[in-house]
């Protein structure tokens, strides 16, 4: 680790100061505390694992990194989705190497064992080599320590203590039902395979960004100007509408950017698809009041601590790499209950925008490399996270902000101060 | 002198004039020529840079899937509209290699290719990202159509080695 100003405590390097709060730049260069990030963070809060529907068969598995561990989603006879350990019982390789696929079980290629798709040690070659009284249920693949499924959404924690998956969802959990709430079956399907992207610079880079409401009309200027060549908006219509809404900072270190909902055509998605589609007017008609049906046609870019992000296309998953190495993955789903040609805009608009050949991702990709590469100089120590602090107001726990205010950002560093803190 | 007769637009595509087709191509896009790249397409081109290969054009989420329309957006904001992925620009090496060209009705002709294309975009000391030599070894596949005088492109598609693997920027035209 460099010679550096930084404090002992991690917990020092937010400063959650009402006028000035702000945070050290090595949160984002220090290997020391990217390494105590996976073990305090990622290896022991409640994380995104995946989604059911990436599952959808007895067989179908996929592999995931938590922390630095590897962890294999698996779906049994049983019909439930497992978590294992990636990690044979007798000398430690892993079980599975591909990245997603289906087998009736998992071998080591070893030595030879055999495990089922719930884990349980279904076989071992030479057994004789071991006793008679060799006790094969206690040495199947292990479960990780908790997991919850909400809504199709696969969440697990690595730590058998902390709050429960219900405490930790319970502040951005209408934020999600209503975000769901568009497909009037309120399901989704993910469609594989995601878009992945990796940039040279640190996780949280991507965290602070999908809420941040006040880069876009200098980032995306050129998605505007491209807006405006295909007469969709002007530059002024899109800044104007920038403006409107809210940044939400919620407990336990979630947080969402919010356009405001509306049955106006002209100004929401899910208003527009109504008008053009009768029958997804009608699906959603018979489903919600008018008030509901507003609400859940507000635009949200929703941040579940500490890897997940759902956005109005897809879910987004941040797999911190190295302190300077992150991937992204961005899961496009199709909404169930929708007219075909709903899903096929819905995902035509996403690949304009998004992936690592889009008109807007790589731009903000460009700008978290510019931070990664900006924090390195020590003239100052302290990025500021203060947007806001002053018009900032505070209802049932959460901290509402000015659509370009940054409220979410600090629940989020919020959040990291109290886990980093945790020994 | 006898008039010799006038030389008939052949409709069959020749492995060199498939050549030449590609380099061109190739050449435009390294110099960044992107306006004339993209007259290179038919009114109803597309280009396609799938991250399965296995799936149909337009089932699920690809790398590009530009339709005539969005490949003139992507030329548009890459000249025309203040990018910061291009900015500074991609400098690229296309080599294009093992062309084939397989026989398809008379004004139509498919091509396949390897292309490997090595990029860097130029920086400041120490800039993260910057000054890196990436290469991205890809299979070519290309529709095209006889339009006059010339070959035109009816589809492009590009297949990336590592496709599915994660990109850091694709924001040039691979």
């Amino acid at each position: 680790m460099a010679v550096t100003e930084r404090t002992e405590s991690f917990a020092d390097l937010v400063v959650d100061d009402p006028r000035e709060f702000r945070v050290h730049g090595s949160v984002y260069t220090d290997a020391e505390v990217f390494a105590a990030e996976l073990e305090r963070i990622f290896e022991r809060t409640w994380v995104y694992a995946g989604h059911e529907s990436e599952l959808p068969a007895a067989g179908d598995y996929k592999t995931i990194l938590v922390g630095t561990q590897p962890v294999i989603l698996s779906r049994h006879e049983d019909g439930k989705v497992h978590a294992l350990y990636n990690r044979c019982r007798h000398r430690g390789a892993v079980v599975c190497r591909q990245e997603r696929g289906h087998s009736n079980f998992f071998r080591c290629r070893y030595h030879n064992w055999v495990y089922a798709n719930n884990g349980d040690l279904i076989g071992m070659s030479q057994s004789t080599g071991y006793p008679d009284d060799f006790d094969r249920s206690a040495y199947g693949l292990v479960p990780v320590s908790r997991m919850a499924n909400y809504r199709g959404l696969i969440f697990i924690s690595l730590s058998e203590v902390g709050p429960t998956f219900d405490e930790y969802l319970a502040p951005a959990r209408k934020y999600v039902d209503a975000w769901l709430g568009r497909s009037p079956v309120e399901q989704l399907e993910v469609l594989l395979p995601p878009h992945r992207y990796e940039y040279p610079g640190n996780w949280k880079l991507q965290a602070e960004n999908g809420y941040d409401g006040y880069h876009g009309n200098y980032v995306h200027l050129s998605w505007q100007r491209v807006l405006q060549l295909s007469k969709e908006s002007t530059v002024e219509e899109v800044q104007k509408y920038r403006q409107e809404g809210a940044a939400r900072g919620l407990p336990r270190g979630h947080g969402l950017l919010e356009r405001p909902g509306s049955l106006n055509p002209a100004s929401s998605w899910t208003a527009r698809m109504m008008d053009r589609y009768p029958e997804y007017a009608k699906a959603m008609s018979a489903k919600y009041s008018e008030p509901q049906l507003i609400d859940l046609s507000a635009r949200r870019n929703i941040f579940i601590f500490p890897n997940l992000y759902l956005f109005d296309t897809h879910l987004r998953v941040i797999v911190p790499k190295a302190v300077n190495r992150t991937e992204v993955q961005l899961y496009v789903y199709a909404l169930q209950g929708v007219p075909d040609a709903i899903n096929d805009g819905r995902i035509r608009g996403h690949e304009r925008f998004y992936g690592p050949a889009g008109f807007g991702a790589p731009d903000d990709i460009e700008v978290f490399t510019e931070v990664q590469t900006g924090v390195r100089a020590r003239g100052h120590e302290w990025n500021l996270f203060c947007r806001g602090q002053h018009r900032e107001r505070v209802e049932n726990g959460e901290r509402i902000g000015h659509t370009t205010d940054e409220a979410p950002q600090r629940a989020l560093y919020r959040q990291w101060q109290l886990e980093m803190s945790k020994p | 002198m006898a008039r010799r007769p006038a030389k008939a637009v052949k409709s069959v595509l020749s492995a060199p004039e498939a050549e030449r087709f590609l380099f061109a191509e190739a050449r435009m896009l390294d110099e960044r020529r992107f306006d004339e790249w993209e007259t290179l397409f038919t009114d109803d081109g597309s280009y396609w840079v799938p991250i399965d290969p296995r799936k149909a054009l337009g089932q699920g989420v690809s790398i590009i899937s530009d339709d005539r329309k969005r490949i003139h957006e992507r030329v548009y904001r890459l000249t025309q509209t203040p990018v910061l992925d291009q900015n500074p620009p991609s400098r690229t090496i296309r080599f294009v290699s093992n062309v084939e060209v397989e026989a398809d009705g008379a004004g139509t002709a498919r091509l396949r290719c390897r292309q490997l294309i090595t990029e860097v975009r130029p920086g400041g000391l120490g800039q993260a990202g910057m000054n890196a030599v990436r290469l991205f070894p890809a299979s070519c596949e290309y529709r095209l159509r006889r339009d006059g005088a010339r070959w035109k492109i009816v589809q492009k598609k590009v297949v990336l080695l590592d496709s599915d693997q994660p990109h850091y920027n694709l924001s040039f035209i691979p």
